[in-house]
């Protein structure tokens, strides 16, 4: 397991449960370097003062906030005294049901351990997990990590406490001047919309997508590597607007009925579909259509 | 008006849905400039190349993939753009799963999608998704990177989340918990269940401001007044190891 982020407790009334925090995602990106092109040397960033036109050393550097046009230069130490004194507790606040907070909020998702194993602190871990799963409850609470405070969610997830860092209400953006125009369906056309989705409804199986990106880009490295050449793609034309909904929802669903590709393209699901799921790429035998489980 | 980051098409079967794309969140973190502390000057970070010891123009600049020490695969951009696939400008729902199913933990970035010219496609697809409580499932082609997103309905609109891929995502399996000694008795389980009960409300987003964000701006505004800065130490809680004592005076605590 990899080295722990974080590790203070978790404080819940007057329990206090020691953890330590991991993360839950991890980076399969491939990541680049800056090359200067014509010897192939890794590009250095260097700090220069833009006054004196010299190399800065990382001691000499100072930060500064732009307070309506006045530079205002704020230590770290200065930075270090409005941090709440509490720095290594996560003190739950409250607690809300799961569904009642939108995912929007969410932000980097952890994981929390327990720390160390004293009786004590495994079964005060294992009972927090167990409650809060039962009762589908989420706590929410605030930590500080580095130098910033976060307003976090603490949840089970697999028999374990996932913590998410979570988003202030006035970071979500308010959807209210998002253009949402046009006219109410008729029943007719939302018959159609909704038998075509349901017809294409499945099980949520997070392990059904491949990244596409990343293996591409395997496969550009590795043939550039071999110095063969390397096709660039012509992206997918855009396509226009139906004229007429209601037939293009017939047209959909009788495809559908006929067992062909909804969209009316001719086999190719493996380069244009989502991967391996699609009627026409042959490989969804085994996977049960949501719809027809229900 | 907001402003769009993305104009495309999403389709499902043969219908097609002209859509703008917003970002639907902004991170309002302070974030300070780096000035040279001597005469408060901006510092600007140079690309120099070591080798030549001087600096570098953008144009100069290629992409390596470092396959082994010290040696690299140059990519042009144009073939770092072959991988961003063929999709271009189309969103393909050609899959649709129950939202409530998908996990938290997949959902990475978060936008508004909103009606673009013919916009009865947009509100049918909307009130369909909204009707079945369903969330569609498609690749998105972004800034060159191809993503796999959800879209689900929400109010007058749609949300086009981008997801992270299974191995993306750590399982608990892999913290390699220990099992406790001992299970919790009832009658822990029991009192945490009412600790949790009586500590629980209506999720309330503005009842959570950003303390921190706004002591750090108090922070510039005294400083900026010239004002002394105290510097203060912090402090770590005790832990009890009587956990029932501890459950029993947080819900006498509670009631009271």
């Amino acid at each position: 397991m990899a080295r722990a982020l974080w590790s203070g407790s978790l404080s819940f009334g007057l329990v206090n449960v020691p953890v330590q925090l991991f993360s839950a995602v991890r980076d399969l990106d491939y990541h680049f370097n800056q090359l200067h092109e014509k010897d192939k040397v890794p590009i250095e960033q260097r700090r220069f003062c833009s006054k004196e036109d010299a190399e800065v050393t990382w001691e000499e550097v100072a930060h500064a906030y732009d307070l309506d046009g006045k530079q205002v230069v704020i230590s770290d130490e200065e930075l270090g005294s409005v941090q709440p004194r509490k720095t290594r507790t996560i003190e739950i606040e409250a607690f809300v049901e799961l569904d009642q907070v939108d995912p929007i909020y969410f932000d980097h998702p952890y994981f929390l351990a327990p720390a160390g194993d004293s009786e004590g602190t495994l079964r005060a871990y294992r009972l927090l997990v167990e409650t809060m799963a039962s009762q589908d409850r989420v706590a929410l609470g605030r930590f500080v990590m580095r130098t910033k405070e976060y307003l976090v969610a603490v949840r089970a997830r697999e028999g374990a406490l996932a913590l998410t860092t979570m988003l202030f209400h006035d970071e979500v953006r308010a959807a209210k001047d998002v253009p949402t125009g046009g006219k109410k369906p008729s029943p007719k056309q939302l018959d159609g919309a909704v038998a075509i989705i349901q017809e294409l409804a499945t099980d949520w199986d997070p392990e059904h997508y491949r990244d596409c990106y990343r293996e591409r880009l395997r496969r550009v490295i590795d043939a550039k590597r071999k110095r063969k050449t390397i096709e660039v793609p012509t992206p997918e034309k855009e396509p226009s607007p139906v004229p007429d909904l209601m037939d293009a929802l017939e047209r959909t669903l009788e495809r559908l009925r006929n067992g062909e590709d909804p969209r009316g393209e001719e086999s190719d699901g493996n380069s244009r579909g989502n991967g391996s799921r699609r009627r026409s790429s042959g490989s969804d035998g085994s996977r049960k259509r949501a719809k027809s489980s229900r | 008006m907001p402003k769009s980051i993305w104009n495309g098409t999403v389709t499902f079967g043969m219908v097609n849905v002209p859509i703008k794309l917003y970002s639907a969140t902004e991170s309002k973190t302070v974030h300070f400039s780096e000035v040279h502390a001597k005469d408060g000057a901006r510092i600007e970070h140079r690309r120099i190349c070591p080798k030549e010891d001087r600096e570098v123009p953008y144009k100069e600049i290629v992409k390596g993939y470092e396959v082994s020490a010290g040696k690299y695969v140059v990519l042009e951009k144009d073939e770092v753009k072959a991988a961003a696939g063929d999709r271009g400008k189309v969103i393909h729902l050609d899959e649709f799963v129950r939202a409530a199913e998908i996990d938290p933990v997949f959902y990475d970035r978060t936008y508004y999608v909103g009606s673009r010219d013919e916009a009865d496609a947009f509100r049918l697809l909307r009130e369909a998704l909204r009707k079945t409580e369903l969330a569609g499932i498609g690749r998105f082609t972004f800034h060159d990177r191809e993503y796999l997103v959800a879209l689900r309905a929400q109010d007058d609109v749609l949300i086009l989340h981008t997801l992270r891929f299974h191995d993306e995502v750590v399982t608990a399996d892999e913290l390699e918990l220990q099992p406790g000694a001992r299970k919790p008795s009832k009658q822990e389980i029991e009192m945490a269940g009412q600790l949790i009960k009586s500590m629980t409300a209506d999720f309330k987003p503005d009842d959570y401001e950003d303390t921190y964000r706004d002591a750090v701006l108090d922070l510039i505004k005294r400083k900026a007044k010239g004002e002394e800065i105290d510097l203060v130490a912090q402090e770590e809680p005790a832990h009890g190891d009587d956990l029932a004592a501890a459950l029993e005076a947080s819900l006498a605590g509670a009631r009271s």
